[in-house]
């Protein structure tokens, strides 16, 4: 079955659980737990999808915060000068 | 009368056109499994029966999926022989004959001719017909067949559960496919997870980059804390200044934005500090230097630090130092000092 994958896909198994075991490192969670390899790909995957939102949570969360900042800020204070270069930085 | 038996009679030959795919999926070669499949992938087009299925699930369905159930040939069919006698037990006997016969003929005749007539009689039959051929679309079970009719592959139990896996791997790619931008065009699954890869990267900078731009913001709110350590002599010094706001975080660090920018009017030999702290406490003494208030500075911050000048800020220093070490992260610090840099 992995021999006739990599014959098709021209990529080695090694390669894709090199992959497997990059993208775990990059879960916060999973890192920890290293399960076998491959039995645990579904898991990490599903896991990949929900950090992947998370992420998007976070990041829509901080620049939601940051223009708030922005705009609670009076555009001619100096404080929002500073801000500003901050933001320019 | 006539229409009922009609009626069962066409539900008795659908059960069997179910029976008869069932158990041709068991003693089939591959060219007939291309029908198959479609036959099945037919069932699955009806989204409202498998909602049906609990409910209108009559005895001879629950056969069904039973018959789905077999990962083995001996027990599957093994569950339609014994569910046949019981499915002919309360039709007359003709129906029970035609019931034979036509399995007879199903079982010897072209599959693909088979699937037609499923579709056929689906679009004649009920809904309660409908959901007894729903039922072994329905169910974790029948993931077994769906793999295997399309597959055409080994029929072991492992192989089988090998294959289900591999379908929810590959489905929870194309998920990752969709989320992922720009990750559709890339085929293989190596370069899929190399983008999978990099975008989470770059997710996590671009979340560490922002909280840092925050971070960077909130030493100048973290002078609400300051504050509170000589927060009411401040308050009385600024008490002047009308529209502050001095309730509101944002209007707390407007005294103290405007004491680091007005440094560079200020002509004070503070750049080569390391800390923008002592600018800020050096910029009190502007006043009294000279009285060099850039005039934008506007009247009640002026004012506000006017106020400070001698009284708050000489007793500041040591309440201030020790507030702002606890206060200062170094990345925020070095930030801040960039800043106010970049501003000379």
């Amino acid at each position: 079955m992995s021999s006739r994958r990599s014959s098709r896909g021209n990529i080695s198994d090694e390669e894709i659980n090199e992959l497997i075991s990059k993208l775990q490192a990059l879960l916060p969670a999973s890192s920890r737990r290293r399960g076998s390899g491959q039995a645990s790909t579904t898991k990490l995957l599903k896991e990949t999808c929900s950090y992947i939102k998370s992420l998007h949570r976070e990041v829509d969360d901080l620049s939601d915060r940051l223009s708030d900042l922005m705009s609670t800020m009076d555009h001619n204070s100096p404080g929002a000068e500073i801000i500003r270069s901050i933001l320019r930085s | 009368m006539a229409q009922c038996g009609g009626d069962l009679l066409s539900r008795r030959l659908h059960q069997e056109t179910v029976e008869g795919l069932c158990q041709g999926l068991l003693d089939l070669d591959d060219d007939k499994l291309g029908a198959m499949c479609s036959a099945f992938g037919y069932l699955q087009e009806w989204p409202d029966l498998s909602a049906m299925c609990g409910t209108n699930l009559g005895a001879p369905g629950v056969a069904a999926p039973d018959a789905g159930n077999g990962n083995d040939d001996s027990s599957c069919s093994g569950g339609l022989r014994k569910r046949k006698p019981e499915a002919c037990l309360d039709a007359k006997s003709d129906h029970g004959d035609s019931c034979k016969r036509q399995r007879g003929k199903q079982q010897s005749s072209d599959l693909g001719e088979v699937a037609g007539k499923g579709k056929q009689e689906r679009t004649k039959v009920g809904t309660k017909k409908k959901a007894e051929v729903a039922s072994p679309a329905d169910g974790q079970k029948t993931d077994y067949i769906h793999v295997r009719a399309r597959r055409g592959q080994a029929t072991d139990s492992h192989s089988l559960a090998e294959r289900v896996r591999r379908e929810r791997i590959s489905e929870r790619m194309r998920y990752l496919q969709e989320l992922v931008p720009g990750c559709s065009k890339v085929t293989g699954k190596a370069g899929m997870l190399d983008e999978i890869i990099n975008y989470v990267q770059s997710l996590q900078k671009q979340v560490e980059f922002l909280s840092m731009k925050i971070a960077a913001y909130n030493p100048v709110v973290s002078f609400d804390i300051v504050e509170d350590l000589f927060g009411r002599q401040l308050k009385q010094a600024c008490n002047p200044a009308p529209s502050t706001a001095m309730a509101l975080p944002t209007g707390q660090l407007e005294p103290s934005c405007l004491q680091m920018s007005t440094i560079p009017q200020g002509h004070l030999p503070v750049c080569s500090s390391g800390f923008g702290l002592e600018m800020v406490l050096n910029s009190p003494y502007l006043p009294a230097t000279g009285g060099q208030m850039p005039p934008a500075a506007g009247g009640s911050n002026a004012s506000c630090i006017n106020v400070n000048g001698a009284a708050v800020w000489d007793i500041a220093p040591q309440n201030l130092f020790s507030g702002f070490d606890a206060q200062f992260q170094p990345v925020e610090s070095d930030c801040l000092l960039e800043n106010l840099k970049m501003e000379m």
